[in-house]
C-alpha cells in the first residue's frame, strides 16, 4: 500500500486523543442535590459491567474512526487489476539494455526483441501525468512522451557497446528521485549478464522502487575478444561462456583467407600474416556462427613499413644506444644511413630525435638549430618534476626536464605536469628529458625499447599507434593530408561475449531490485501495474463506525 | 379558577397557588365530597343500628338478604358512624421531603402538607378523632387524636409547622402511634420512603398486629421516576451527603428499574401483611389519590 498525502498519515497521533482524553480529562461536573441516591447506587453496581464494556466500545469505535479519517486523508492506493483502477502520476525510468549481448538468440527470439515487447507493455500503461525517461546502452537518459519514447524503442537495435548497468540504474535513480511524482521507479530491461553486475552497487535515493525483467537462461556463446598485429602474425582470443570443443577462427586480408586456426574458450590463437608489402593493411577475424553473431568478427589493422635507419649520436647516450641495437637485432631498425633517424642533441639535416643537450649553456645553440629547420617548438628553462602522461609511457617519473616552449598543442605526445615533454613536427621529435636515469626513469623501465620503437618507426613519420574503441565492428583512419597517420579499430566489448545470466541474489543486491518474470512485467509496473484509490471505501468505513458510535452513545442507554 | 371548578382534579401546584393550606385542603375536600355519593371511608368506621323498611331509591346493596328469606319483606339495614374511631395521620419531615425535581412543582413536603390537611379534615367531618405525627429522624410533633371543635385548627398547626427535618427514620413516630391509638383505628403513612425499608415495615406490621388499619403514601416527584440531568453530574443526598458522579443518559435506564423494583417490593411486602400501599407522584391531583384512598 502505498499513499498519495503520506505527510497527512501524521494525523495518526490524533488518534491516541480519545484514550488521553479518557486518561486525563478531569472535569468538575455540577453539583445537585438528589435524595434518591440510593436507587442510583444499585443502578450503577448493576450497570458497571455493561458501563466497562460500552466505554471500552466507544473508545476503540472513535480511536478506529479517527484512524480511518486520516488513512482516507492520506489517500492510500492498494494493488488492484481491475479495469477501472489507475496509478499515481509516476517518474518512471525504463532502462533498455541494446548492447551487444541483447543481439543473442535465445529461444528462437531475439533478446532485445524480447526486452522491447516488455518496454512496450510498461509505456502502453503510461498516462499523460507521467513522466517518463527512457536510457539504451549508450548511457544518455532520454526523456519524452509516450508516443515519443515508444517510437525510440521500436528503432532500437542492438549495438556493440556495452552498458554497465549499475551506472545507469544509479544515474536513472537519481533523476526519478529528483522527481515530485507520487511513485518513482526505475525498470530495467536487460539479459542481466552476469558481468554487467560485477562492479558497484546501486545507491538508490529514498522512494524509488527498482524493477527487473527477468533473464532468461543464455546460450553457450563464444566470441573474438581481441585481436592485434605482434610479430608478423595476429593474435586473436576467443572468449564467452565456457563451452566443450574448439573452433575455427579464420583470418581474412582483402576477401582472402590468410589464415585459420582452432580455438577453445578462453585461448589465444597466431596465425602468421606471411609476406606482406608496405601499407596499411586490414584484416578479419572471425569465428563460426552461433547465437550471438555480433562478437563473432573483429578487423585488425596494421602498417607494414620497413626498417626505419637509425644514427644514434654520442650525445643520445648509452642506455638509447643500447636500446637501438636491441631493436636493430630484432629486426625493428636498419642500421643508421643518412636517410635515417637521427637521436642525438642537435637536429641533422633529416628525421631526428632530439634531447636536451646535457650542457644548459648548449640550449641556445639547439633552439637556433630547430628554428632553422622550421620548427615551431624550443627548449626552455628547467621544468618541474612529475610523472609522464601519453605515448605509451605513463606514470613513468621525470626528475629533470627542460620546457618545451611552442604553440602547436596538435603536435603533443605526452606532458608532464600538464606541459609539454614530447613533441613531434617536421619529423623531428623533441624530448624534455634526456633519456638518462639521472633525467627521467624511464630507461629503467620495461617500456623503454618500446618506446625508443615508437620514436623512430611512428612518431618521427607523425603516426600514432593503432588504437582500439568499442563499438560496431568498423575501422576509422587518422591522415594528415595525404597521409595516413594512425587508425581506430571498433569492436565489441569483450564482457559481452558471456552471456551467463547474473544470478537472482546478485541482482537484488547489486540492483535492489525486484525480479519479475515477462509475463507479470507490465503488471508490476508503475508500483504492482494499477492501483485503486480506497480512501472513499476508507470514508463509507468512517460512516460506519460514526453510526456505531452513534448507536453506542445514544441507543444502549 | 374557582373552587366550583373542583380543584381536587386540578394540578396541585397551580391549587397551591390559590391560598394557604387550610383553605386548599377546604376546597380539595368539598370537591372531593362532592363527587361520592357516600361516606369515602364507610365500611371500617361505621356500625349497624336498626333496620327500616325498604323504599324506592334504597340502594339494593343495603338490602338485608337474610331478612328478605325469612319474613318474604324488604328491609334495608341503617348505619350509624362510629364517633369513636381514631386516626393518626404520620407526617414525613425529614430533609429528603423538602426536595422537587422542578421548579413549578412542589416539593414533596409541600404535596404532603396538603394531601395530610384533605385527609385529616375529611376524618374529622366523619366525625373521626384525628391525630398527628411529624418524625424525621426523630419525632418532631405530636398532636393527639381529637373530635372536638378545635382539632382541625391543631392539625393545621401542626402540619404548617412543620420543622425542617434532617434524616428520617419511621420506627420512633410508628412505635409511638401505638400509645396513642388504644382501639383499633387507622394510620396513614406519608412519606418518600428513602429509610430503611425493613425497619419501617417491622414497625407498619407492629401496628397491623394491633389491629390497626395501615395505609402507606410514598409521595415521589416525577423527576425522582427518570433520571435526568446534565451530560455528567454529581448528585448528593441532602441527607446523608454522600455523593455520587454518574451520567445520566447512560444509567437512565438501569435507575428507573432500580426504582421499580423498590415500588414492587414495597407494594408485595405491603400486601403480604395486609397494609394498603399506594404510590402518588407529586403532580398528581389531590382528589384522585383520595379517591385511590377511598
Amino acid at each position: 500500500m502505498i499513499f498519495l498525502h503520506p505527510l497527512a498519515l501524521l494525523g495518526l497521533a490524533a488518534a491516541a486523543i480519545p484514550a488521553l482524553l479518557h486518561l486525563f480529562q478531569r472535569r468538575t461536573p455540577p453539583e445537585i442535590e438528589f435524595p434518591p441516591i440510593r436507587y442510583l447506587n444499585e443502578a450503577e453496581r448493576r450497570s458497571a459491567r455493561r458501563l466497562r464494556l460500552r466505554h471500552l466500545l466507544l473508545l476503540l469505535l472513535r480511536t478506529a474512526l479517527i484512524v480511518v479519517l486520516v488513512l482516507a486523508a492520506a489517500r492510500p492506493l492498494v494493488p488492484a487489476r481491475h479495469a477501472g483502477a489507475s496509478h499515481p502520476p509516476t517518474a518512471l525510468a525504463l532502462i533498455l539494455d541494446n548492447s551487444l549481448s541483447s543481439g543473442a538468440v535465445v529461444g528462437g527470439q531475439v533478446t532485445l526483441e524480447r526486452l522491447k515487447a516488455a518496454a512496450r507493455s510498461v509505456l502502453d500503461r503510461a498516462t499523460p501525468a507521467d513522466r517518463l525517461w527512457l536510457v539504451l546502452a549508450d548511457g544518455i537518459i532520454r526523456s519524452g512522451g509516450r508516443d515519443e519514447l515508444r517510437g525510440a524503442v521500436d528503432s532500437v537495435s542492438a549495438e556493440g557497446g556495452r552498458l554497465d548497468l549499475v551506472a545507469a540504474v544509479n544515474a536513472a535513480a537519481v533523476v526519478v528521485g529528483a522527481d515530485p511524482a507520487v511513485l518513482r521507479e526505475v525498470e530495467v530491461l536487460s539479459d542481466l549478464q552476469r558481468t554487467a553486475l560485477a562492479v558497484g552497487r546501486v545507491t538508490l535515493p529514498p522512494g524509488v522502487r527498482v524493477l527487473a525483467l527477468g533473464a532468461h537462461p543464455a546460450p553457450p556463446n563464444r566470441g573474438i575478444t581481441a585481436a592485434r598485429v605482434s610479430a608478423g602474425a595476429v593474435v586473436a582470443s576467443v572468449g564467452g561462456a565456457p563451452a566443450a570443443g574448439a573452433v575455427p577462427v579464420t583470418l581474412r586480408v582483402h576477401d582472402h583467407d590468410v589464415g585459420r586456426a582452432l580455438a577453445v574458450t578462453g585461448a589465444t590463437v597466431t596465425i602468421p600474416l606471411g609476406a606482406i608489402g608496405p601499407g596499411w593493411w586490414v584484416g578479419d577475424v572471425t569465428l563460426a556462427p552461433d547465437e550471438l553473431r555480433g562478437d563473432d568478427r573483429r578487423l585488425v589493422v596494421w602498417h607494414a613499413t620497413p626498417p626505419a635507419g637509425v644514427l644514434v649520436t654520442p650525445e643520445a647516450g648509452s642506455f638509447v644506444t643500447a636500446a637501438v641495437e636491441v631493436l636493430r637485432s630484432a629486426g625493428r631498425v636498419a642500421a643508421g644511413s643518412g636517410s635515417g633517424v637521427t637521436i642525438g642533441d642537435l637536429p641533422g639535416a633529416g628525421s631526428a630525435v632530439v634531447l636536451p643537450p646535457a650542457d644548459p649553456a648548449s640550449l641556445g645553440q639547439v633552439n637556433r638549430a630547430l628554428a632553422a629547420r622550421g620548427v615551431a617548438w624550443r627548449f626552455g628553462p628547467s621544468g618541474t618534476p612529475g610523472l609522464v602522461t601519453g605515448a605509451g609511457v605513463d606514470g613513468v617519473p621525470v626528475s629533470r626536464r627542460q620546457r618545451l616552449e611552442g604553440s602547436d598543442t596538435g603536435a603533443v605526445l605526452a606532458t608532464v605536469n600538464g606541459e609539454p615533454w614530447a613533441v613531434a613536427g617536421k619529423g623531428i621529435v623533441l624530448l624534455g628529458s634526456r633519456l638518462d636515469t639521472s633525467w627521467t626513469a624511464l630507461p629503467a623501465a620495461p617500456a623503454f625499447v618500446p618506446f625508443v620503437d615508437a620514436l623512430v618507426n611512428r612518431f618521427v613519420r607523425g603516426e600514432a599507434a593503432v588504437e582500439e574503441a568499442v563499438g560496431a565492428v568498423r575501422v576509422t583512419f587518422r591522415t594528415v593530408g595525404a597521409d595516413t597517420v594512425g587508425a581506430t579499430v571498433y569492436g565489441p566489448d569483450p564482457r559481452e561475449s558471456d552471456l551467463t545470466p547474473a544470478e537472482p541474489r546478485l541482482i537484488r543486491q547489486a540492483l535492489h531490485a525486484e525480479v519479475v518474470e515477462d509475463g507479470e512485467f507490465g503488471q508490476a509496473a508503475f508500483a504492482g501495474l494499477h492501483r485503486a484509490d480506497i480512501s472513499g471505501v476508507l470514508l463509507g468505513l468512517a460512516l460506519l463506525l460514526a453510526l456505531g458510535e452513534l448507536a453506542a452513545a445514544t441507543l444502549a442507554r | 379558577m374557582t373552587f366550583r371548578e373542583r380543584v381536587d382534579l386540578l394540578d396541585p401546584a397551580e391549587v397551591a397557588r390559590l391560598g394557604g393550606i387550610e383553605i386548599i385542603a377546604q376546597g380539595v375536600v368539598e370537591g372531593f365530597l362532592s363527587g361520592l355519593h357516600r361516606s369515602p371511608f364507610r365500611g371500617f368506621s361505621v356500625e349497624f343500628t336498626e333496620h327500616r323498611a325498604y323504599q324506592p331509591g334504597d340502594e339494593p346493596r343495603y338490602l338485608d338478604w337474610r331478612m328478605l328469606a325469612r319474613s318474604d319483606r324488604l328491609f334495608v339495614k341503617q348505619f350509624e358512624e362510629e364517633t369513636n374511631l381514631r386516626a393518626m395521620i404520620l407526617l414525613d419531615a425529614s430533609r429528603s421531603m423538602s426536595w422537587r425535581g422542578a421548579p413549578e412543582r412542589l416539593t414533596k413536603r409541600e404535596y404532603a402538607q396538603r394531601l395530610a390537611a384533605a385527609l385529616g379534615l375529611i376524618l374529622l367531618r366523619q366525625r373521626d378523632a384525628t391525630g398527628l405525627i411529624t418524625f424525621d429522624d426523630a419525632v418532631r410533633e405530636v398532636v393527639p387524636p381529637r373530635v372536638k371543635s378545635g382539632q382541625w385548627r391543631r392539625l393545621l398547626r401542626g402540619i404548617v409547622a412543620l420543622p425542617e427535618g434532617r434524616g428520617t427514620v419511621a420506627e420512633a413516630a410508628l412505635r409511638q402511634v401505638t400509645s396513642l391509638l388504644v382501639r383499633r383505628g387507622l394510620v396513614v403513612l406519608i412519606s418518600d420512603l428513602l429509610l430503611d425499608r425493613n425497619l419501617a415495615l417491622v414497625a407498619l406490621r407492629f401496628l397491623r398486629h394491633r389491629g390497626h388499619q395501615v395505609v402507606v403514601l410514598h409521595l415521589m416527584d416525577p423527576a425522582e421516576r427518570a433520571l435526568a440531568g446534565p451530560p455528567e453530574v454529581r448528585f448528593r443526598d441532602p441527607e446523608s451527603g454522600e455523593s455520587l458522579v454518574v451520567r445520566p443518559r447512560e444509567l437512565a435506564r438501569a435507575y428507573r428499574e432500580a426504582v421499580q423494583r423498590e415500588i414492587s417490593a414495597w407494594r408485595a411486602a405491603c400486601r403480604r401483611h395486609g397494609i394498603a400501599y399506594h404510590d402518588v407522584m407529586t403532580d398528581e391531583p389531590f382528589g384522585r389519590v383520595l379517591r385511590r384512598l377511598a
